[in-house]
């Protein structure tokens, strides 16, 4: 997230710089106005992060430019994952597009479960009655890794309540599987599309399809927490800065002690 | 027999253009909002006041990010990162929470659930060669009597060498199971190997704070 962070202050001063040598060859109105419209979006987009980094829940961050995509909690950089690929689906039927809403890229998606859920299979142990002549707890199994615990489906997705959804894709279905599986994952997922695109208008507007690794896929599916939201960063990257920002003040660490119960 | 051609070839076509159509990822334009100056140097002044705005912006979210060491647990896969800034110092197999219900058969019949809690945390207490204040859930597990005594609950050892004490009764601490590390098999807490418990501790200091996903 750092390099997010400074990338946007390189963006943030790049514009700066730009403006400077702007000032010097005497930009024009429209110059002008286009520089504003995309310091606001700067602008907008610092605010949105600043807004979820002071909040308590999960968050990504998908940076088109890295790209990549970043799983974050209070402004600290939990996991990232390299994106190999980037695309933006619109549903059609009968080759007519219906076009998803404009503002998708400026604002956050909240609430994002991912589909198929992840499932978690509980043991539920009833305890003995305790007495004294209570025998040895029998071993318990030694129980599975994660790998076994939690199937990752070739083709996945995060819901979001928009509407608007990430659909994430392995690579190895695409370039490792045999024509046969690859056939069928083709078969499936077009399927599936066709019903989403004819049936279920209030999902999937916009749909973000991201390919990832299959060890990060994987990882992804595994960890990513429920309810969590997503901010999309601008793909531009302005020219190199000629001026840094600002340091901002160091927060003072408040240590909480003297409530440990043990 | 033309005809039924003909409309199996119209399915098809229908077909083959319902769906999604993806197109590589584009940012949309940038469009102005709010009321835009017309006269060169109004606008001048607007693009430097938002050339500012951005660069506070900017500063405010890089403060939010961690200073400093913390500590990141991935608990659905097990593994803990003790991180400083950008680097990663550690990457430790651990063990969290198994996700267990126990239920007591007897008596006020209480239920427990095995989770790590998500979210962030901070070290509030470090304990060196920790003893443990044994709960009912750890009496009832092992079909035992509740002590009345509190000196009864007392055990020492299973939590290893160091625990990192961060609120809840929950805690980052050694275990006699090593070869059980990268399993969820624990009550809640994070259970982490000797050496790596010895660096996370080396590290740590009251206030580091743990992020738990």
């Amino acid at each position: 997230m750092r390099t997010c962070l400074a990338a946007i202050a390189l963006g943030a001063a790049g514009l700066a710089a730009a403006t400077c040598s702007k000032h010097e060859a005497a930009p024009t109105p429209s110059n002008l106005r286009a520089q504003a419209a995309r310091f606001q979006r700067v602008g907008s987009l610092l605010q949105r992060q600043i807004e979820l980094a002071n909040g308590k829940e999960f968050y990504l961050v998908l940076d088109p430019g890295a790209p990549d995509l970043t799983l974050m909690l209070s402004g600290a950089e939990l996991q990232r994952y390299p994106v190999i690929g980037l695309q933006v689906g619109e549903p059609r039927v009968t080759w007519i597009t219906r076009r998803g809403p404009r503002r998708w890229q400026d604002v956050v998606w909240s609430r994002g479960e991912l589909d198929p859920p992840r499932q978690i299979d509980r043991l539920v142990v009833q305890a003995a009655p305790p007495g004294k002549d209570a025998a040895e707890p029998e071993t318990p199994p030694v129980p599975p890794t994660p790998e076994e615990m939690y199937p990752v489906p070739s083709r996945y997705q995060v819901r979001f309540d928009e509407g608007w959804s990430i659909e994430v894709r392995p690579l190895d279905v695409d370039e490792q599987a045999g024509r046969a599986a690859r056939f069928r994952a083709w078969w499936s997922a077009k399927w599936h599309d066709v019903v989403a695109a004819v049936f279920r208008r209030d999902r999937d507007a916009v749909r973000l399809r991201i390919a990832l690794s299959p060890k990060d896929a994987a990882s992804l599916y595994r960890s990513l927490p429920p309810a969590v939201r997503l901010v999309i960063l601008s793909q531009a990257r302005p020219p190199a800065p000629a001026r840094t920002p600002r340091p901002s003040p160091a927060p003072t660490p408040t240590p909480t002690a003297g409530k440990d119960r043990g | 027999m033309a005809l039924a051609a003909a409309i199996g070839l119209l399915a098809g076509i229908a077909w083959a253009g319902t769906g999604y159509r993806y197109q590589p990822y584009a940012d949309a334009p940038a469009a102005q909002s709010g009321k835009v100056p017309s006269r060169d140097r109004e606008l001048r002044q607007l693009v430097s006041r938002l050339d500012r705005r951005s660069r506070d912006l900017a500063a405010r979210l890089k403060a939010t990010a961690p200073r400093g060491v913390y500590i990141v647990i991935d608990q659905t896969q097990n593994r803990l990162y003790l991180k400083r800034d950008d680097d990663t110092l550690l990457e430790a197999r651990c063990s969290a929470g198994s996700g267990m219900v126990l239920k007591e058969s007897v008596g006020k019949k209480r239920e427990w659930v095995f989770d790590t809690p998500r979210g962030r945390f901070e070290v509030l207490s470090m304990l060196r060669n920790p003893t443990w204040a044994k709960p009912d859930w750890a009496f009832v597990e092992e079909g035992q009597p509740i002590p009345k005594n509190p000196a009864d609950r007392l055990e020492t050892g299973s939590l290893g060498e160091y625990a990192l004490y961060f609120g809840n009764g929950y805690m980052i601490h050694g275990t006699l199971y090593e070869r059980l590390l990268g399993r969820a098999v624990s009550h809640g807490c994070i259970r982490v190997g000797r050496d790596d418990l010895r660096q996370v501790w080396a590290n740590t200091r009251i206030g580091t704070r743990i992020f738990i996903y």
